[in-house]
């Protein structure tokens, strides 16, 4: 038995990602320096073997996952419960947390425009997001922050992958010259 | 929120308005869906074309939805104060912040979630594609950290004590019916046999306890379905009459079914 494989039958037991310091709890014999020897060396193994699946880095760890390209046939073999896809709203409101957190219930409001306390509370239900703290002012709000399994949920490393928003090609369009149409129907 | 798609400007023929509110998250959704379509320099947007605009949309919003689009009528009403405050002459150059300012900053940072949000849906898609291993178990719900109750412990307290107490221990119970609907359906034939009609008052009134009543009611109930009696009550709570029927036969030319 070597380490690499104690590793592995550690990994291949879990159903959410390892951090190499976890792993590395398993026993003495083992430490974050080896652990991450082993989880190189299997990830090497698994991509020369032709494996159907990866060692994959998620939400600052390790797991096992299938292949992307074996989608089209796992979706047809539904013994496995999938997380159902978030909505829009949901979406929306992730996306301000995850960029503003720790933020409130009314800022998330006053960015969309819309309320927002259902979509909250179905993002906590799902553990995406969780309470961080107690902002200032009147009724001390609950913050909001992101969870690891937000990260594990999108197949993120770190929140660090998110697209810095520079990246962003939306907002500053050089501005052309105004063209004032008249008002539909008059 | 089910708002019934409008179609302002189609009349016109123009097809640039054509906007189901439904389609938008809100607001600030179909504000920039008016200013990206027609292609506006949200730097200056022109204020009075947009907000006719948007309240074209609005309007389409029917009285019993309003509870539901109540952020949209808000926002009109942001946009008309906008409006309103772009007509008033300028003080001095440097003194008043452009009235639109705020409304283009939100935009903006809304313009910017709706595009991380599209990224996410894309990350999420990705990850979709991959299986982990076996069955997951669901998660249990995160410990509520320090959530503070929107009820004080005095309402708590005050509608715990209207609750009743279960009884502690409620055997099951099982009723017979300590009389028969046959003994009241041959009690009705015989009455019947010798008098041809009689009160329902007079079949009960020698008995005491609701259960005769109610067996009597049912046994006459029944010997209606059965064509062998006809019911007949002038109007609520009068006296009922039980009449009795002649043979089916006989009776088939009758047209004049009077059951109640």
């Amino acid at each position: 038995m070597n380490p690499a494989q104690v590793v592995e039958a550690i990994l291949f037991s879990s159903d959410a990602p390892l951090t190499a310091e976890e792993v590395a709890r398993a026993d003495e014999s083992l430490d974050e320096d080896v652990v991450a020897e082993a989880i190189a060396a299997l990830r090497r193994e698994y991509e020369d073997g032709d494996r159907a699946f990866q060692l994959v880095e998620i939400a600052g760890g390790h797991q096992l996952l299938t292949r992307p390209e074996f989608a089209p046939y796992l979706e047809r073999f539904d013994t496995v419960p999938r997380p159902a896809r978030l909505s829009r709203p949901a979406l929306e409101t992730l996306a301000i947390v995850a960029y503003r957190q720790p933020v409130g219930r009314i800022e998330m409001e006053y960015i969309r425009g819309v309320n927002c306390a259902g979509v909250i509370r179905t993002l906590l239900d799902r553990d995406l997001i969780e309470v961080t703290g107690r902002g200032e002012g009147i009724g001390r709000p609950l913050l909001y922050g992101t969870t690891g399994h937000f990260l594990e949920h999108f197949g993120l490393q770190s929140l660090d992958e998110l697209p810095r928003p520079a990246e962003l090609p939306v907002v500053l369009r050089e501005p052309g010259p105004l063209e004032v149409e008249p008002a539909a129907g008059e | 929120m089910a708002l019934t798609p409008f179609d302002a400007g189609a009349r016109e023929g123009r097809e640039l308005f054509v906007v189901a509110l439904e389609r938008f998250e809100g607001p600030l959704d179909l504000l920039l869906h008016l200013i990206r379509q027609q292609d506006i320099d949200i730097f200056d947007i022109p204020i009075a074309t947009i907000t006719d605009q948007f309240l074209k949309v609005v309007g389409g919003i029917g009285a019993e939805e309003l509870e539901g689009a109540g952020e949209f009528v808000e926002m009109a009403a942001m946009l008309i104060g906008i409006k309103a405050r772009m007509l008033l002459p300028h003080r001095r150059e440097d003194e008043d912040e452009d009235p639109r300012a705020e409304l283009v900053r939100r935009l903006l940072e809304y313009e910017q979630v709706r595009e991380i949000s599209s990224r996410l849906e894309v990350m999420e898609a990705r990850r979709m594609r991959r299986w982990a291993k076996g069955y997951v178990p669901p998660r249990p719900r995160p410990e509520p950290r320090d959530t503070p109750l929107d009820t004080t412990w005095d309402e708590v307290w005050e509608a715990a004590l209207r609750v009743d107490l279960p009884r502690p221990h409620a055997p099951p119970r099982v009723t017979t019916r300590p009389v028969s609907m046959e003994e009241k359906i041959a009690l009705i034939r015989d009455r019947l046999r010798a008098a041809g009609r009689i009160e329902f008052s007079r079949l009960i009134g020698s008995w005491r306890g609701r259960m005769h009543g109610v067996m009597t009611l049912l046994a006459g109930l029944e010997l209606a379905r059965r064509r062998q009696v006809r019911l007949r009550q002038t109007r609520p709570f009068a006296e009922l009459w039980l009449y009795r029927r002649a043979a089916p036969a006989a009776e088939s030319g009758n047209a004049g079914e009077e059951a109640a």
